[in-house]
């Protein structure tokens, strides 16, 4: 897979964890997917199959996806913005911290290329940032998404292609998860008048 | 009987996930009940028959075919969910007539709470016998999926924050988790190994020792970490007391006493099969690590004056930690321990979280605050708060003295006399925590019962609180012969 689109999928993650409306979070998403399968379906040439369809069905990802990103964004109009927790830059810095650290850290994983790996490996550090840094529901569903895409990145450089069964039943998973999860925003926007979970924190002890 | 296996293992987690449907097609809300329990019986009758061949082979090496994996743990697991899942079905009827749901019809809500309830167990009945990781991984997580919706199903803002917390951090979990299959996978097809099959448990294990060991280890840690988020293991325990305490009891005792020892045991044979790699120093202190954190992390939290259910959930988090050490230690006293842990804890938790339904229904503030003199109010549901207490605290004769006192011994004799000192610690001030919660809340000074309350699910706790009370008393019994068995010697060696 070339270093673009690897580059291309980082930059456009941590444009999730910075952008403050959600049209042009799901824009960046929805590229990053692209990104994706593009690179899955040069990888495509002399393997099975079974790892095109999986290819195909990631670049149908990046097309089902952000509509229905787009149509829970609809049905869940925020009055105003949330008020970040934290600053653009101190999210931005703070992600990309997190990403070099665990490339620092991170052994390499056997794929024989590094630069893919450690940018699976920030891309799923990425998602876990934007879910803890971001208040706003829709943006955490948006955070499992990118680590989601970390995860399928390696996968799809595996040599001779892991297994479609298995990125097909992960994909299968995702959508399972992604709809759970934007039904649970749609209640939670239902009961709050917003999306914030910020204001979802009556459970302590 | 083992030529019906293959039959069996299609058949368990098929029954419930084709009858998820059924209930969609009720007229009544009543309707929905009687198909969700026309489901559910043979269900359980399925997945006991597979139990008892799995455990009926003693010694002998496990089952498997193409995609299925059945051994002395996957009989025990099936057992466990076969009989918790029966239980919750039966006693949902009560819980759902009780509810009010806010957003949709009486009819509308049960048809899908069953759907959903249907799906899960179908799910945690397909963990413990599929014989692939990339497949279990593909389960587990739909189990987050299916349990997710039943978490909020009341409605209240509450469930809602606990619903969403378990499904954040359980799925970012899994992720890791998947990160950790993956790496396997890359190392696997390095080897040659391509395909799903390169991720079947023995074909794993087969070839742990050539792969290597830094890669593995990566492997190993992402595993046990994502899958630590999913079994409540301090310090990712966060969503566990929540959705615990906020999920329909029901549902509640099929998270605690089924779906979290489904996932511990997935997390016990990762152990198994990379240990040839990464080494049986390192796998047996991840688990002892995990293991001394959660039981250190709950016993705070028992001694608190918490509501009933939400002290089940750290009880949960401590018992999941003894069952984690000793897994750690390893040795076959140890596992003998483990097997009755798993059993007398989901009896015990199970009745602990059906005793909240007549409960709630005399006293709604119980779901915020401590309940206070039950007994006073309701004897029959003082009763099963006791029994379920009493297991659970480990008092003799109940299952999890015997259990956990094996567990300890087994330590000793693997030379973790300081480890085992340290858990006897948490374990005798956990204990004080739940005696110091049965003298206040059960036995202690109550209000006197309202009248006009209805009576149904007394009598369906007085009935559960006989059988499981019985089948907790003959698990010791039958825990005694467990020590030496061969059974426990070929799960000592490994759970595959």
């Amino acid at each position: 897979m070339s270093s673009v689109l690897v580059n291309a999928m980082l930059a456009l993650a941590l444009g999730v964890i910075v952008v403050r409306r959600r049209s042009v979070a799901i824009i960046a998403l929805g590229a990053q997917s692209l990104a994706l399968s593009i690179g899955a379906l040069q990888l495509s040439s002399g393997r099975s199959g079974g790892f095109l369809l999986a290819a195909f069905v990631l670049l149908s990802k990046a097309v089902v996806l952000p509509a229905l990103l787009y149509a829970l964004m609809r049905r869940t109009r925020e009055a105003r913005l949330v008020v970040a927790a934290s600053g653009p830059l101190v999210r931005l810095a703070g992600a990309g911290a997190l990403a070099l650290f665990a490339v620092a850290v991170v052994p390499p994983l056997g794929l024989g290329n590094t630069h893919i790996e450690h940018a699976a490996v920030a891309l799923v550090l990425i998602g876990i940032a934007i879910v803890v840094a971001r208040r706003p529901a829709f943006f955490q569903l948006l955070g499992l998404v990118v680590a989601e895409n970390g995860l399928s990145l390696l996968a799809v450089s595996v040599p001779g292609g892991l297994s479609y069964v298995i990125e097909l039943g992960a994909l299968f998973d995702l959508a399972l998860v992604v709809t759970v999860a934007a039904a649970f925003a749609q209640r939670i926007h239902s009961e709050l008048g917003t999306g914030d979970t910020e204001l979802l924190r009556a459970l302590r002890d | 009987m083992t030529s019906f296996v293959p039959i069996l293992a299609a058949v368990v987690p098929a029954l419930p996930l084709a009858g998820a449907l059924l209930p969609l097609l009720a007229r009544t809300p009543n309707g929905a009940d009687r198909l969700g329990l026309a489901v559910a019986f043979p269900t359980a009758v399925a997945a006991l028959w597979l139990a008892v061949i799995a455990l009926a082979r003693g010694g002998q090496p496990a089952l498997h075919g193409h995609w299925y994996l059945v051994d002395g743990a996957s009989g025990v697991l099936l057992a466990v969910t076969g009989v918790v899942g029966l239980c919750s079905a039966v006693v949902s009827p009560a819980y759902l007539r009780a509810h009010r749901h806010g957003s949709s019809s009486a009819h509308d809500s049960r048809s899908w709470y069953y759907s959903a309830l249907l799906l899960f167990w179908a799910a945690l009945l397909a963990v413990p016998i599929a014989g692939n990781l990339a497949v279990v991984w593909l389960l587990v997580e739909a189990t987050t999926a299916a349990s997710a919706l039943l978490v909020a199903f009341s409605g209240v803002r509450e469930a809602l924050e606990a619903g969403w917390k378990y499904l954040v951090l359980t799925t970012l979990g899994l992720s890791v988790a998947l990160l950790g299959i993956v790496v396997l996978a890359v190392n696997q097809a390095r080897a040659g190994r391509h395909g799903l099959s390169a991720l079947d448990w023995h074909a794993i294990q087969g070839a742990a020792h050539a792969l290597p060991a830094s890669a593995t280890l990566v492997a190993f840690v992402l595993l046990l970490a994502g899958l630590a988020t999913k079994i409540g293991w301090a310090p990712v325990h966060n969503w566990l007391p929540d959705a615990h305490s906020e999920a329909p009891a029901p549902i509640s005792a099929m998270l605690s006493a089924a779906l979290l020892p489904s996932v511990l045991l997935v997390a016990w044979r990762v152990k198994e099969t990379l240990e040839p790699s990464v080494g049986a120093a390192t796998t047996r202190a991840v688990f002892i690590g995990f293991g001394l954190a959660s039981i250190l992390v709950a016993v705070p939290f028992l001694w608190r004056a918490l509501p009933w259910k939400r002290l089940l959930a750290y009880s949960s988090l401590e018992h999941m930690g003894v069952i984690a050490l000793g897994i750690g230690f390893g040795t076959p006293l140890a596992i003998a321990g483990v097997v009755v842990h798993i059993a007398g804890h989901a009896l015990a938790k199970s009745l602990g979280f059906y005793a909240a339904l007549p409960l709630l229904q005399h006293d709604p503030a119980a779901a915020s605050q401590a309940p206070g003199g039950v007994a006073n109010v309701s004897p029959s549901t003082a009763a099963a708060m006791g029994v379920s207490l009493v297991a659970l605290a480990g008092l003799p004769p109940s299952p999890l003295f015997l259990s956990e006192l094996l567990i300890l011994l087994g330590g000793i004799a693997a030379g973790y006399a300081l480890v085992s000192a340290v858990a006897v610690i948490g374990l005798a001030l956990g204990f004080l925590g739940l005696l110091h919660a049965l003298i206040e809340g059960v036995v202690g000074e109550g209000t006197p019962r309202p009248r006009g309350l209805p009576r149904t699910p007394e009598r369906s706790i007085v009935a559960l609180t006989a059988i499981l009370g019985t089948a907790l008393l003959a698990l010791a019994a039958t825990g005694l012969l467990l020590p030496g068995s061969s059974f426990v010697e070929t799960l000592a060696r490994g759970v595959l």
